[in-house]
């Protein structure tokens, strides 16, 4: 810290005695932009032709440019719409209507350590701007971009608000590890996790984390935009494997100060169910099946309505934003306030931001940006887990319930059983499960300005999370050790990031028809992650029913029944160099080429430091003479390749680590490996961009291949070494290769004055293969009743990663009743594909006068999920038993027999092929009201509307964590939190 | 102009070099090698602690030792009943002699027992005292015991040596040599007691099984006996008897039960459980073969064979008796609460009957298979556990019994000292069990309320050993002595290849040791 503060009094110093440069006056200039609808257009930068002079406009449309030379011309370029170019004549006045365009390659896109416009860029990059953000409620940012980025497929794991999702960027190559990409909020990278406490309900296995996005705000950004290929991607070296997401937050604008006010209100309510009996075909399949008729105990419920509720959601903004050419700043707040669809859970979440962009000097070369952003989130959760045994998790039990059974008895008290069958409204009476995770991300970053070509920033950045969490169980519930006795769990967790980055940005013509823009720079992370639990039984007699949460008297409980634990990371450091050059040369032939030098505390002492270089050139055809073609106005072709790596492996990992067990013991629990070293990429990638048609078509076409080699994983280390889960963590020969091709259109096909429609599609066809490696690894474990021990996927040579290998189902025998299998069940076979073969987004826009329509549709094909809710949760064994099963084993045409042992087999990989209307929306924009309101604007908003598949569990877009050893399973289903449609109605007002 | 770039330029990588750190990785919740090295004899004391609790592991947990020993004879079987225990085939291969280098269960024991071996070599490393140095490595010898028992090879390693390379592996009878050569080094410098560790008296014991299967080790399809070694054997029982130590318990089962600390007598070697504060996997004995509705309720698992049943006579207190524990239900019909299980169950508060979950008759039959498919297969099979239910630390939770394991016990030593006399040795008096392997059987058939047996054979021996050790992890090893490991059984038709007188090596093993070498038919 002290010497973070050292560098920066000498920055200060180094920027005071810079040299300062002078330029000629010539005139003042000033005028106002807007669009074809007469609407002033905000933030359009305003630049002098071959200068460095520039502004963007204000809230109302207007710039103003001090000293433009005679004769100049001016550039007004925004995203989403057509560059102009237009010549200083004496006039001071200028007034422009910019025509909107398709894929303009003048948008400024934000890449790494800095912003290019699309049209010097030579690598994959996508850019989601505001207005195509997908529209309603999201707890996290992620979430905006859902079906809007041709490679990325995106997974809500489940319907809990600030669930976690699951991103890949260019397929699955994560052998262990999250495989999610790297996150970076205006320069500051996040860490992947988030500061929530994970908790283990007493008997009910391991409950999901949460988004780690959660604590942003997403009326809070102003755009992302995703890094794909390594070219793009390798300035961010180790982290870089999986893709960037780079977010970028709204900053204030020039002119009048502007508040901007946003409510909505909204209901959810559950988007498919998985279809168990009900009380009428219980009761014949009780005779059907023969089961004692003291099963069907007379009355007629559900067990997932009891659980399930029309849910509410609340959320407002409010944003004040303004200043001039020298200080701008913006603050916002927001609170939303989401219930989820399971009765108990939720989040509430409250943010607030402040961003300042001031110049300073009298030169005015020395700028300064600070961003703070804090946030608290509360998350209520149900005792929905990934790994339930035989007692189920909630929604199991929910399924399981006999549906001729009363939640109540006839005095009203909870019907809690006296076996092992658990009623779900008492589970859920007897569950509380409150998690608080308070945030802070603040940045500030001084700059200076030493030419018009050369600067020089530093960013500094904390990122504090700390979250604390509170789960207890009532000794009502019969739940094994915890009838009786109650069960209550404290945890709290803090996770604190600093950044130190110091770049230097160089842009200059620097021959005729030359550009060149260069970055150096130089960047230091450290992160520590820690934490404690403590969990408890009651007493004898338990903890009692006092109507106080237990985790409120803790010391009450049985001393022998107390489990502490706490635990500190090892502290986690990066130490990077990179750099970036670039020439431009007649904005016809462009090359770039980066690099960075990454070194990590997780790496072993023999390979501290890795090296990432890329290289990329494209060629813009349309700039030539001889490709002068009518209807293409832009053609752009792209290639690259580059190295990237990925370090998401457990700091530790490369040391011999021994760990406190519990009462005085030591073991050692990690092998030492000297040479553990990141995971390498290796991708190259082709791509062409075009605009055809007048600019009503756009067209992004991009073919990669992804080599993904020296694999991070714990093997089975040699017999001879630690007892227990100790590992050796290596980089094994191997590869996972995905290959494919990505296509994006978007056109606009009507562009009248009241009527304009738009369509856009982006499709990515992907291929995945593993191969060379030592042995393969299973996955996709599964726990609990019968299956304990079971693996349902392998990452093998020859097949696509993590494809489902297991017994091969033949039918149920006509005589027996008993299911048959290839080879009696005793060898495996490869039976799916987990990994979509096909991605699909979809949007379109209407717009009549002021009312306008839009409407995104993703969906994914080729993918086989595993149902193992059906497997092991609502099998013909559980009636006997006196619970539900699936009307589909009820209807099946082959008698299944009770005795048929429950196995995992392909009887129960269905297809995942689903297209989903993710949200549409209609708006009405009211326009200003009066002398009050600037803008005004109602809108309406369907989430989730419909999903089409033939898929039987709630929602193909799912992903359980049966993930075995740190190696992630893909596509299975098991007891999820169901997903929500959601119908919003909100307003939006600026003044 | 180029000169203030170059200086900017210069100035910002000096910057950037300031700034330079030494990447080291510090631990703060753990401890590294060179951190655990400076710590001297305290670490050795803690690495001592954990080096008996990773052993409590995997000898009591039901899925490791007791699952390998015992599932795979005619003891034990772990039948599919419809929705529960397929658990992908990993039990009923155990019992048909199906298994091979993936099966889970023999991963887990040779991990674990490899794992010990490891920790107690790695603890010589850190300046032991000597009596600590002596039962690391009498502790290791048995895990490597029960390796060469189990695999036929022993990996082994240096203390210090780089775990990254490829351990060395001994095989046969020179893996034996080495665990003598070792027990008998550590024996002076082990303590007397107590019998929660490692004793003279329990690397005796460890000692005899070695003498007695040497020849087996050495020749498992045909094993021949040396009378000298047997003669050992003799030696280290009578050593044992004669300590004074160890003697008949007034109930059988009192070896067993929560508080066999102080009433087990029998006793030379067991793992210290500490009811409500801190036990390993005993519980598994009674969960894995309780029916849901009994009382504690179980997991409705594991069970004996009719055929195993019908080697007891009815009055042999080890078929089962009504045993009260602290905190035991009233039990007013006075039925058996530990031993064999056999037709129906009754709540042992009010003596009703007990039902399964469907309604019927919890009647445990002794009909068993191990796929069931009929209806009844809740109930199927005659259920056995001998550590008596430690109700108390059940009913407060947290499901740390009191229970000691017990590795070895007066009992087997008698047994084994009547088995060495009949393969050769020579017959010597010792306490009050005589100098005959009739005298010394029938003193401890008396003491379990059996009657006396006119002549005692090498075939009644190895029943008698069954009905006095089942369950105990020793039937595998001693059926393969007998020469009855490979024959028909229930629920297994036809005789075994002889490939099945050894575990596989885990296929997982084999991929990162080339030392390894996959025995012989896998």
């Amino acid at each position: 810290m002290l010497l973070f503060f050292q560098k920066k009094i000498c920055l200060l110093v180094l920027a005071t005695l810079a040299f300062t440069a002078t330029s000629l006056a010539q005139s003042n200039v000033s005028g106002n932009v807007k669009d074809k609808d007469g609407q002033p257009v905000t933030g359009v930068s305003v630049t002098v032709k071959g200068g460095n002079k520039g502004t963007s406009t204000n809230a109302e449309g207007n710039f103003s440019l001090m000293a433009v030379p005679a004769n100049a011309s001016l550039i007004f370029s925004a995203s989403g719409y057509a560059q102009q170019e237009v010549k200083v004549t004496g006039t001071d006045d200028i007034s422009i209507i910019l025509l909107t365009s398709i894929g303009s390659m003048d948008e400024v896109v934000v890449i790494g350590y800095g912003t290019a416009k699309r049209k010097d860029l030579t690598g994959a990059v996508t850019t989601v701007g505001e207005k195509d953000f997908n529209k309603g409620t999201f707890t996290a940012a992620d979430q905006l971009i859902q079906g809007k980025v041709a490679g990325v497929q995106m997974i809500n794991n489940s319907g809990q608000p600030g669930g976690a999702s699951t991103v890949k960027i260019r397929g699955n190559a994560s052998v262990t590890g999250s495989g999610q990409p790297l996150y970076i909020i205006d320069g500051v990278p996040l860490d992947g996790r988030s500061a929530r406490p994970g908790l283990s309900p007493s008997g009910l296995g391991d409950a999901p984390g949460g988004n780690p996005l959660n604590f942003l705000n997403p009326s809070d950004i102003a755009s992302i935009d995703v890094l794909k290929d390594a070219s793009a991607t390798a300035i961010y070296g180790t982290r870089a494997a999986y893709g960037v997401v780079l977010i970028t937050t709204k900053r204030g604008q020039s002119g009048a100060t502007k508040i901007e006010f946003g409510t909505s209100i909204g209901t959810s309510s559950i988007l498919r169910r998985v279809k168990v009996l009900d009380a009428t075909q219980y009761r014949q399949a009780l005779t059907y099946y023969g089961v004692s008729a003291a099963n069907d105990l007379k009355a007629d419920v559900n067990g997932l309505d009891i659980i399930l509720r029309n849910a509410l959601i609340q959320n407002y903004n409010v944003a004040i934003s303004g200043g001039n050419d020298n200080s701008k700043y913006r603050f916002s707040g927001s609170m939303l306030d989401q219930d989820g669809i399971v009765r108990k859970t939720g989040i509430k979440k409250y943010t607030a931001n402040f961003a300042g962009s001031f110049k300073m000097l009298e030169n005015k070369r020395l700028g300064l940006d600070i961003n703070i952003l804090p946030s608290l989130y509360q998350e209520n959760l149900a005792p929905i887990t990934n790994n339930a045994g035989s007692t189920g998790s909630l929604i199991g039990q929910a399924l399981q319930w006999n549906p001729t059974e009363a939640f109540r008895k006839p005095d009203g008290s909870l019907n809690v059983k006296a076996g092992d069958i658990i009623n779900p409204l008492a589970m859920s009476e007897a569950y509380n499960d409150v998690s608080r995770v308070t945030t802070l991300l603040a940045s500030i970053a001084p700059s200076y300005k030493f030419t018009d070509w050369l600067e020089y920033k530093l960013l500094y950045s904390i990122n504090y999370g700390t979250g604390t969490r509170r789960a207890s169980t009532q000794q009502f519930i019969n739940l094994g050790d915890v009838k009786d006795r109650g069960f209550a769990a404290i945890g709290q967790n803090e996770l604190t990031t600093q950044t130190t980055t110091h770049t230097l940005n160089f842009n200059k013509q620097v021959a005729t028809n030359l550009t060149m823009t260069a970055l150096a720079g130089y960047e230091y992370i450290k992160t520590t992650n820690k934490g404690s639990n403590t969990n408890a039984l009651g007493p004898t007699g338990g903890f009692g029913q006092y109507g106080l949460d237990y985790t409120n008297y803790i010391q009450f409980s049985n001393p022998g029944s107390r489990n502490i634990s706490s635990f500190v990371d090892p502290s986690f450091e990066l130490q990077s160099y990179f750099a970036r050059v670039g020439f431009n040369f007649k904005d016809r032939y462009l090359l770039t080429g980066t690099v960075r030098r990454d070194g990590s505390t997780r790496f072993g002492t023999n390979n501290k430091y890795g090296t990432f270089p890329a290289v990329s050139a494209a060629w813009v055809v349309t700039k030539e003479s001889f490709f002068q073609v009518n209807g293409i106005n832009s053609l752009k072709i792209r290639g690259g390749w580059g190295k990237t790596g990925n370090q998401d492996f457990p700091s530790g990992a490369s040391q011999a680590t021994y760990s406190f067990g519990n009462n005085g013991g030591l073991s050692q629990t990690n092998y030492p490996n000297p040479d553990l070293k990141w995971q390498n990429d290796r991708q190259y990638n082709i791509g062409l961009d075009a605009s055809i048609l007048n600019n009503r078509v756009g067209l992004t076409l991009d073919y990669f291949n992804k080599k993904t080699g020296d694999l991070l994983f714990p093997t089975f280390p040699d017999p001879a070494g630690p007892i227990g889960g100790a590992v050796l963590w290596q980089n094994l020969v191997g590869s996972v290769e995905n290959k494919g091709l990505e296509v994006a259109i978007n056109t606009n096909i009507i562009d009248k004055k009241d009527f304009s429609f738009d369509f856009g599609v982006n499709a990515t066809f992907i291929k995945n293969e593993v191969s060379g490696l030592p042995a393969p690894i299973p996955t996709g474990i599964f726990i609990g009743q019968g299956v304990t021990g079971t693996f349902v996927q392998t990452i093998r040579n020859g097949f696509p990663i993590n494809t489902f290998f297991t017994r091969e189902f033949l039918g149920l025998d006509k005589g027996t009743g008993q299911a048959l299998y290839t080879d009696g069940g005793s060898t495996f076979y490869s039976v799916g594909n987990p990994n979509p073969t096909t991605i699909l987004g979809l949007t379109a826009a209407f717009k009549y006068k002021k009312l306008s329509f839009t409407a995104n549709m993703n969906g994914a094909l080729g993918q086989k999920i595993y149902n193992n809710t059906l497997n092991n949760v609502i099998n013909v064994g559980s009636i006997k038993g006196g619970r539900n099963i699936a009307v589909s084993v009820y209807e099946s045409p082959v008698k299944e027999a009770f005795s048929n042992p429950v196995t995992a087999s392909s009887r129960f990989i269905e297809k995942g092929d689903y297209l989903k209307l993710a949200n549409a929306t209609l708006s009405y924009n009211v326009g200003p009201v009066g002398k009050v309101f600037r803008t005004a604007n109602v809108y309406l908003t369907g989430q989730n509307l419909f999903v089409i598949t033939k898929f039987s569990g709630f929602d193909p877009e799912v992903n359980v964590d049966k993930s075995n050893r740190g190696v992630p399973s893909v596509g299975i289903e098991y007891t999820p939190y169901p997903s929500a449609r959601i119908v919003t109605l909100g307003a939006n007002f600026s003044f | 102009m180029i000169r203030k770039l170059t200086m900017i330029t210069s100035l910002f990588l000096l910057l950037g070099v300031l700034s330079c750190t030494k990447l080291n990785e510090d631990f703060e919740g753990n401890l590294t090698q060179s951190q655990i090295g400076a710590g001297g004899a305290g670490n050795a004391t803690a690495l001592l602690t954990q080096l008996y609790n990773d052993t409590k592991g995997t000898f009591q947990n039901q899925d490791q030792i007791f699952a390998l020993w015992e599932m795979t004879t005619d003891e034990l079987i772990g039948p599919t009943r419809g929705p529960d225990w397929d658990d992908n085939g990993v039990w009923r291969v155990l019992h048909e002699h199906k298994w091979d280098g993936d099966n889970q269960r023999i991963i887990d024991a040779f991990k674990s027992l490899n794992g010990i071996a490891y920790g107690a070599t790695d603890l010589l490393r850190f300046s032991p005292t000597p009596q600590q140095g002596a039962e690391a490595r009498c502790i290791r010898a048995l895990a490597q015991f029960y390796l060469l028992d189990g695999w036929n090879q022993v990996n082994y390693r240096e203390p210090g040596e780089s775990v990254v390379t490829a351990s060395k592996v001994r095989t046969g009878p020179e893996a034996l040599t080495y665990i003598i050569t070792e027990l008998e080094a550590v024996l002076p410098s082990l303590p007397d007691a107590p019998a929660t560790g490692a004793t003279k008296n329990g690397a005796r014991a460890l000692l005899m099984k070695c003498y007695l299967n040497k020849g087996v080790i050495a020749n498992r399809a045909t094993p021949t006996f040396d009378a000298g070694d047997m003669n050992k054997a003799i030696s280290y029982a009578d050593q044992i008897i004669n300590s004074g130590s160890v003697t008949f318990s007034t109930n059988y089962f009192d070896n067993f039960a929560p508080n066999n600390n102080s009433i087990g007598r029998e006793n030379i070697w067991t793992q210290q459980n500490v009811g409500g504060s801190q036990s390993f996997g005993i519980r598994s004995r009674w969960r894995a073969v309780m029916h849901y509705k009994q009382n504690p309720g179980g997991w409705n698992g594991f069970s004996t064979l009719s055929d195993f049943y019908n080697k007891f006579e009815g009055t042999d207190v080890r078929r089962g008796t009504n045993y009260p524990t602290t905190a035991s239900p009233v039990n007013p019909g006075n039925r058996i609460t530990v031993g064999l299980f056999r037709g129906q169950q009754r709540d042992l508060k009010n003596d009703t009957l007990l039902t399964d979950r469907g309604g019927a008759p919890l009647f445990f039959t002794d009909q068993v298979k191990s796929i069931e498919t009929g209806d009844n297969l809740e109930v199927t099979g005659i259920r056995a556990y001998k550590y008596p239910i430690d109700f108390n630390n059940e009913e407060n939770g947290g499901g740390n019994v009191d229970n000691d394991y017990v590795l070895f016990r007066l009992g087997d030593v008698l047994l084994m000292k009547a088995e060495a006399i009949l393969r050769g040795g020579t017959g010597t008096a010792a306490g009050i069990y005589g100098s005959t392997a009739n005298t010394i059987v029938n003193a401890v058939r008396t003491n379990r309320g059996a009657s006396a047996l006119a002549t005692v054979t090498l075939d009644n021996l190895i029943d008698e050993r069954g009905r006095e050790l089942y369950l105990e992890s020793w039937r595998r090893q001693d059926l393969i002595r007998f020469g009855k490991f490979l024959l028909p059984m229930q629920e297994k038709p036809g005789a075994s290849d002889p490939k099945y007188l050894l575990f596989a090596i885990p296929n997982q093993a084999l991929a990162v040791n080339p030392n390894l070498k996959q025995n012989t038919g896998y």
